[in-house]
């Protein structure tokens, strides 16, 4: 080491640096850069952030800058109301710095003042630039023409589940007056700031897979303040939503700018209850064509009926006049004919009878004539039978004597008078002496007395 | 679209059908109440639709881990 060379320790160097680049750059300067990354600290509440410029999308040059907690604030709030956006990774500032130099940390840039407006200007210009991109696809209008069902019923919500707007669509569509069921089913995603990017197009994604079991995708927010949507501008998730295979609706709740999410969208309202009011309207869009049929049929089949009715009871009323008027004539007729008919038959009564009386007294006599005849006749033959049954009564008396003597003369009693006798063997009269057994008691008749004798 | 989602579509257009023949008097006296039973029918199925759904968390739950 030569003792010659004239050395310094770093931090006279630094010293030295820091004193040139002081002298150099004095002043203030507006220069516009990308901030890459903020870098903030939440404990110290200063922010360290990374500008870098890009040509054709490579880096060409890059500072680190100091945001000391008082001009981090005071700029972070101009930013949220002139853009609704805060400060952030990624966006394009103006600001106004001065060049410093530290012995410790080199040379650095310290940021006093952005301005909003140029932000606002490159936003917007972000904004036209995924207009134009997703038009030059042909995807901007596709989301639009895609259609609804009749009734959509089914619905894939993405929002966060305790928010405000979460709760007031769920609110409008389960607790509607007129009973309309709805389905619903949440997918929870941020819903602002630069993450969310990626979230919803994560969701979108889920739902992709499952889409054939809603109708529709509803993206509601609400409650969580205005600042950081500027990502519904982004050209990636709005083209997800463009080419989404359900219609997708959007309830984002800004009041500012329409984002381009919102134009792509299927259907866009300001506030989650607006959109769930849009599908109330959808279902009354069909009930109330359903109760008007109802009350039509009701009441024009009513009239109908009605209308014959009165038809049918004036033909009533016709044929009964008609019937009448017949039967008034007809009854006249009847009458005529009636008189006639009893008069006829009067006369044929009367002329009939005395014919009856003629035959009955003609009958009679007849009667009698014939009674007496057959009388006579009768007191004739009477006499003759008796005459005839007295001759005959004499004639068999006289035969009857006749027998009587004969028979007289052939009683035994009157042979035995003449000295003949009768032999009986037991009671019986014998007329063969073989008949009789030797030593048999025989018995002899007499006119007058018997003899018991023994044969020998 | 699923097959309810069709029958419900259908019965709607059906019904239409039938109120608007009704109202231009196409209908004769013989064949109303044939055709206020079918409306009748179509309204069952379009009010049933409007009250109620088949979708179930869980079997989209499933399918989403697939």
């Amino acid at each position: 080491m030569s003792a010659s060379k004239k050395t310094f320790t770093l931090l006279q160097l630094t010293q030295s640096i820091r004193r040139a680049v002081e002298a150099s750059f004095d002043g203030r300067y507006w220069i516009i850069a990308e901030m890459n990354k903020l870098n903030l600290y939440p404990k110290s509440g200063h922010a360290y952030p990374e500008l870098v410029e890009k040509q054709d999308g490579v880096i060409v040059a890059e500072m680190r800058a100091n945001l000391w907690k008082n001009d981090y604030e005071r700029i972070n709030q101009n930013f949220i109301q002139a853009i609704q956006e805060p400060l952030k990774d990624g966006i394009k500032v103006l600001m106004n710095v001065s060049v410093g130099f530290d012995s410790k940390y080199g040379i650095s840039l310290t940021i006093h003042e952005i301005d909003a407006s140029y932000t606002l200007g490159d936003l917007e210009q972000e904004k036209q630039n995924s207009i134009l991109a997703l038009k030059k696809q042909g995807l901007f209008d596709l989301n639009r023409k895609k259609s609804l069902p009749l009734l959509p019923q089914r619905i894939a919500i993405i929002s966060v589940a305790n928010s405000k707007g979460y709760q007031d669509f769920t609110h409008v569509l389960d607790e509607n007056a007129w009973k309309y069921k709805f389905f619903h089913m949440l997918f929870p995603s941020l819903l602002q700031g630069d993450k969310a990017v990626a979230d919803l197009t994560l969701q979108l994604n889920r739902i992709r897979k499952v889409a054939h079991h809603f109708d529709a995708v509803v993206i509601v927010r609400g409650g969580g303040g205005d600042i950081g949507l500027a990502c519904y501008n982004n050209v990636n998730l709005c083209k997800v939503i463009a080419e989404f295979p359900l219609p997708v609706l959007t309830g984002i709740g800004h009041r500012i700018n329409e984002s381009v999410a919102d134009m792509v969208a299927f259907k866009n309202l300001i506030t989650p209850t607006d959109l769930g009011n849009f599908f109330i309207q959808q279902f009354h869009n069909f009930s109330l064509p359903v109760q008007r049929a109802q009350e039509r049929l009701a009441d024009k089949s009513m009239r109908q009926l009605t209308e014959t009715k009165t038809k049918l009871h004036a033909n009533v009323l016709l044929f009964r006049s008609v019937v009448e008027t017949l039967l008034v004539r007809n009854s006249s007729k009847i009458e005529t004919l009636r008189v006639g008919l009893r008069t006829q038959t009067f006369q044929r009564m009367s002329s009939e009878k005395g014919t009856v009386q003629k035959l009955s007294a003609a009958l009679a006599k007849d009667a009698r004539t014939l009674l007496t005849a057959e009388r006579v006749s009768v007191s004739k033959l009477k006499e003759e039978l008796k005459n005839r049954t007295f001759v005959r009564l004499s004639k068999d008396e006289m035969a009857v004597n006749g027998l009587e003597n004969s028979v007289r003369l052939l009683d035994p009693r009157n042979v035995l008078k003449r000295g003949f006798s009768i032999t009986l063997v037991n009671g019986k009269a014998i007329t063969d002496e073989s008949e009789v057994i030797t030593g048999e008691e025989l018995t002899t008749l007499l006119y007058n007395g018997t003899i018991k004798s023994i044969k020998e | 679209m699923s097959e309810t989602e069709v029958n419900y579509a259908r019965a709607f257009e059906e019904l239409q059908a039938i109120v608007t023949e009704i109202e231009l008097g196409q209908i004769t006296v013989d064949i109303l109440s044939e055709k206020v039973k079918r409306a009748a029918e179509l309204i069952a199925i379009c009010k049933t639709k409007l009250s109620s759904t088949e979708e179930d968390v869980n079997k989209i739950l499933k399918e989403l881990e697939e």
